[in-house]
């Protein structure tokens, strides 16, 4: 693979977008761990927190207004730095979206998808304040999760994009058979049906807390409904598909890029770990670190196949 | 060349994900650290009353349990329906422990005999020993409530409206305000807290 020399606006591009889905990937590892620490309400006011854009160190800092008991300084500031590396990324999805704009208006398969991330990242930014206005309803924290998936989509494809465009990587190789790409297209179908019924579990268990709020998680495990098993028998189902496609893109050696084989043999690995983590979650009372992992993980495993699926169709028209 | 960029690869996901997990590890624990922290507000002194039932109840059926208490009488009109209504829903969403027990005390013992007690429980749905209405001469009850729980106030009619959490150790641990409702979400979180350090 030979390195195309780059002009200073490609390069310029390829460095927000990269920056652009690693800050997101990020980001929702943090508001993962952010959720499970118990932090998602450490401000009850948003955009401001406690009523201030620096959140207070002590309780006597905390305005009248706000119960003062409702003051823990660590669970604001846990929450306060979710909202400014949020503010980060905002500002990176925004500013690639400008450099597209200005730089790739041709470039449809850029542009686009580039407004569209920062369209939804703005909108994303005004959804925490629903979350955190409706006390954190599961409901709204799965709307949450999704528009962040999405979110990382968008740019994950962008990224791949422009690199594929500016150096050839694709011309020089693979032309595959669509057989493959449709395969990817459905494990990613599957993969998406899989994280709403994680989310569902998820939901399950917090209004299960809710209602009594003293239980344990491993009580909790016991009175969740057949979600649960559903979840965890499609787990292994898509673990077996996608064991069937890397085999695929292996066997095809001669049709599928080593970029795609790696990322083929990358997903299957990403599902053994996400079987492993679903089962240590089961046996071990949930707990936080692993819940963090385990949706962390899955967002990685909708990127790969996204990439994966990319790498595959480009091919076709190269 | 290229196994070298696997490796590469593997190294840097592994140490990534290493990095990632050691970062969580320690928010989770400082946020975990943060709630457990309460402050030790004083021990409850001892006493001794009768609860609805006839059983007596005081310091020492406390101690073992986590406890939330409060002070009421039942011909009060005013604040006490409502914040013996938030009790009540606490009681139930509480209702998958023993180790957590609610105690209110009358502060007009004169009116509230043991059958006007035990009237009162049933209208707040109690049907175990998870919620006790207790009665006890006014002089102690007073003194409980100035020099125990710290709470101004002449009784009965200006009596607090607060919630008090009371550790397995007789420690008063917290002060919850029953017309607050993100207070009160404090005091569960501050249960659950206390609870899960019981285990």
């Amino acid at each position: 693979m030979q390195e195309e020399k780059l002009s200073p606006k490609v390069e310029n591009f390829r460095k927000w977008a990269l920056a652009a889905t690693v800050l997101t990937y990020f980001l929702i590892f943090v508001g993962g761990l952010v959720r499970v620490s118990g932090a998602g309400l450490g401000c009850p006011d948003w955009p401001k927190c406690f009523g201030s854009w620096i959140p207070p160190f002590s309780r006597q800092q905390v305005p009248p207004e706000f119960e003062a008991g409702t003051f823990n300084v660590t669970l604001a500031w846990i929450e306060y730095i979710n909202r400014l590396i949020g503010v980060i990324v905002g500002v990176l999805i925004a500013g690639t979206a400008l450099i597209a704009i200005k730089n790739f208006r041709s470039e449809k398969r850029i542009l686009i998808p580039s407004i569209i991330a920062a369209l939804l990242v703005a909108f994303q930014g005004w959804y925490g304040s629903v979350v955190v206005g409706s006390k954190l309803m599961p409901h709204t924290v799965s709307v949450h999760l999704v528009l962040a998936l999405t979110i990382v989509s968008l740019l994950i494809y962008v990224t791949q994009t422009v690199f594929y465009q500016s150096t050839g990587y694709n011309k020089i190789d693979n032309n595959t058979n669509s057989f493959l790409r449709k395969s990817v297209l459905l494990l990613w179908i599957f993969a998406i049906i899989q994280i709403i019924l994680g989310t569902q579990v998820r939901s399950e268990i917090e209004l299960i807390l809710l209602e009594f709020p003293l239980l344990f998680e491993h009580e909790v495990l016991t009175v969740i409904g057949p979600v649960n098993y559903m979840h965890s028998i499609w787990g292994i189902f898509i673990t077996l598909v996608s064991f069937f496609v890397a085999i695929g893109l292996i066997k095809r050696k001669d049709r599928t890029s080593y970029f795609a084989r790696i990322m083929g043999t990358i997903a299957v690995l990403l599902l053994v770990i996400q079987v492993i983590l679903g089962s240590a979650l089961e046996i071990f009372g949930i707990p936080a670190i692993l819940q963090v992992f385990h949706l962390w993980i899955a967002s990685l495993f909708i990127g790969s196949l996204l990439v994966l699926y990319t790498d595959l169709a480009y091919a076709k028209g190269a | 060349m290229r196994s070298k960029g696997i490796y590469s690869g593997l190294i840097l996901g592994v140490s990534g994900a290493l990095i990632l997990a050691l970062l969580g590890l320690i928010v989770i624990e400082i946020a975990h650290e943060s709630r457990q922290s309460l402050d030790q507000l004083g021990v409850v002194p001892e006493f001794s009353f009768i609860d609805q039932n006839g059983n007596i109840f005081g310091k020492e059926q406390m101690m073992g349990h986590l406890n939330i208490v409060n002070f009421f009488f039942t011909s009060c009109k005013g604040p006490c329906p409502y914040m013996n209504g938030k009790v009540a829903e606490l009681y139930q969403k509480y209702s998958t422990t023993n180790r957590v027990q609610f105690v209110s005390v009358s502060v007009d013992p004169e009116t509230d005999s043991l059958q006007v007690l035990r009237n009162y429980a049933a209208r707040f749905g109690v049907t175990d020993e998870r919620w006790r209405f207790l009665r006890g001469p006014v002089e102690d009850v007073q003194n409980l409530t100035e020099h125990g729980f710290h709470l101004a106030g002449e009784l009965p009619n200006l009596h607090s409206t607060k919630l008090i959490l009371v550790d397995q150790n007789g420690t008063i641990r917290g002060y919850y305000d029953s017309f607050d409702d993100a207070s009160l979400d404090v005091l569960t979180v501050h249960t659950r807290a206390l609870l899960r350090g019981m285990m």
